[in-house]
């Protein structure tokens, strides 16, 4: 008899944490907060200052994204590069522009009424850029012979590179409508073909080519959003 | 589902690094290899007690040494290098043309130079009996691109 009594006792338990929670979800049904969608515009902060401090680079980039569906936002940036690089044994220019397309999806759940981001995305890039080789020293073992400094000043133009991004960041409202955003890509090369004699060393958009075809980048951004539509 | 996504992507960000070419690991300008061969018997190695190698106006490059071999750099600003090797206290001539090239290493490496259509010039015999050019054509430190008879 005790026996039933504690399993009726567990059942009616379960009923309880059913109805509980059922009670919760016609809560959430009733609270309906309205969605902004809209369409932002922004510019890389980042490049106008390293172009500032440093002297052999000169860039900038301007950035929009607009939801499209629930946390999808449609994105799109679109810059110009150019950059001197100085090794050991070369030195050379790189400069053209860039254009990058995907999608970011926000994994932050807001609280009612904001519209902040943490999200992850993909990006297919493209650069049509132009490259020189200023000067290089050829390389040899030892210091019986001191190689002279070649300036060959070769050029090599109408070079293109494309290339897959993942990207994860944030982006906060800072003032109505105004959002602060940082983001991090890391950047695959999916077709980059090399001038003759020479490698495609560095790609506007995608930064420094490492050995394995791989490149970082971040951008710092501050956008306007102009709402197109609440639902 | 949010919050796995997020995870994956940023442990792979992590996890992926990328292959950096900061140090010159690859082979850059070759040096030439001489081989020393027995006169008389010309397939044969044979030693040779250097006293010195240089090159005309330039510092001595080596000091005695016992070699069958000898690894020396070549003149890659210009299209000649005049070598002076002396053993047994004589010293003998040795003057190489060629032309160059420059190939493209890598970031680290930047350029290297070949030599090709290398020709001996002149030489004099006073130890050595005959050098022959054995390849043209100087892209790597592996094969003994001239064999010098003594």
């Amino acid at each position: 008899m005790i026996q039933l009594q504690r399993l009726l006792f567990f059942i009616s338990l379960l009923f309880t944490i059913t109805l509980v929670n059922a009670q919760q979800d016609k809560e959430q049904d009733t609270v309906k907060a309205k969605q902004v969608y809209g369409i932002r515009f922004g510019v890389d902060i980042s490049k106008p200052i390293i172009s500032f401090i440093e002297d052999d680079y000169k860039g900038v980039e301007i950035v929009a994204d607009a939801r499209v569906y629930k946390d999808f936002y449609a994105a799109l940036e679109f810059g110009y590069d150019d950059k001197t690089t100085v090794e050991d044994y070369i030195n050379f220019t790189t400069k053209g522009t860039y254009a990058k397309i995907g999608v970011n999806y926000n994994a932050y759940d807001n609280w009612v009424g904001m519209t902040n981001e943490i999200y992850v995305g993909f990006r297919y890039g493209i650069s049509f850029f132009d490259s020189k080789v200023n000067s290089y020293t050829p390389n040899m073992y030892g210091t019986y012979f001191t190689p002279n400094t070649i300036e060959p000043n070769t050029e090599f133009s109408g070079i293109n590179a494309q290339w897959a991004e993942f990207i994860a960041g944030m982006k906060v409202e800072t003032l109505k409508n105004l959002y602060m955003g940082f983001s991090l890509s890391f950047k695959v090369m999916t077709s980059n073909k090399d001038p003759e004699n020479f490698k495609n060393l560095y790609v506007p958009g995608f930064y420094k080519v490492s050995l394995n075809n791989m490149g970082f980048g971040f951008n710092y951004t501050v956008s306007y959003l102009i709402p197109y539509a609440r639902k | 589902m949010r919050k796995s996504i997020t995870l994956i992507i940023l442990s792979f960000f992590a996890i992926t690094s990328c292959e950096q070419d900061d140090i010159c690991i690859d082979s850059t300008t070759p040096f030439l290899l001489i081989r020393f061969n027995d006169f008389d018997d010309q397939d044969e190695y044979k030693s040779v007690e250097l006293d010195s190698a240089w090159v005309q106006d330039k510092d001595l490059y080596l000091t005695s040494e016992t070699v069958d071999s000898l690894y020396i750099p070549l003149d890659l600003n210009e299209d000649f290098t005049s070598y002076k090797l002396a053993a047994n206290e004589v010293v003998d001539d040795m003057n190489l043309n060629y032309t160059r090239s420059d190939i493209f290493v890598g970031r680290s490496c930047g350029y290297k130079t070949i030599f090709e259509d290398l020709e001996l010039e002149s030489n004099t015999n006073n130890w050595i009996k005959n050098i022959e050019i054995n390849y043209t054509t100087i892209d790597n430190d592996t094969i003994a691109a001239i064999t010098i008879f003594h």
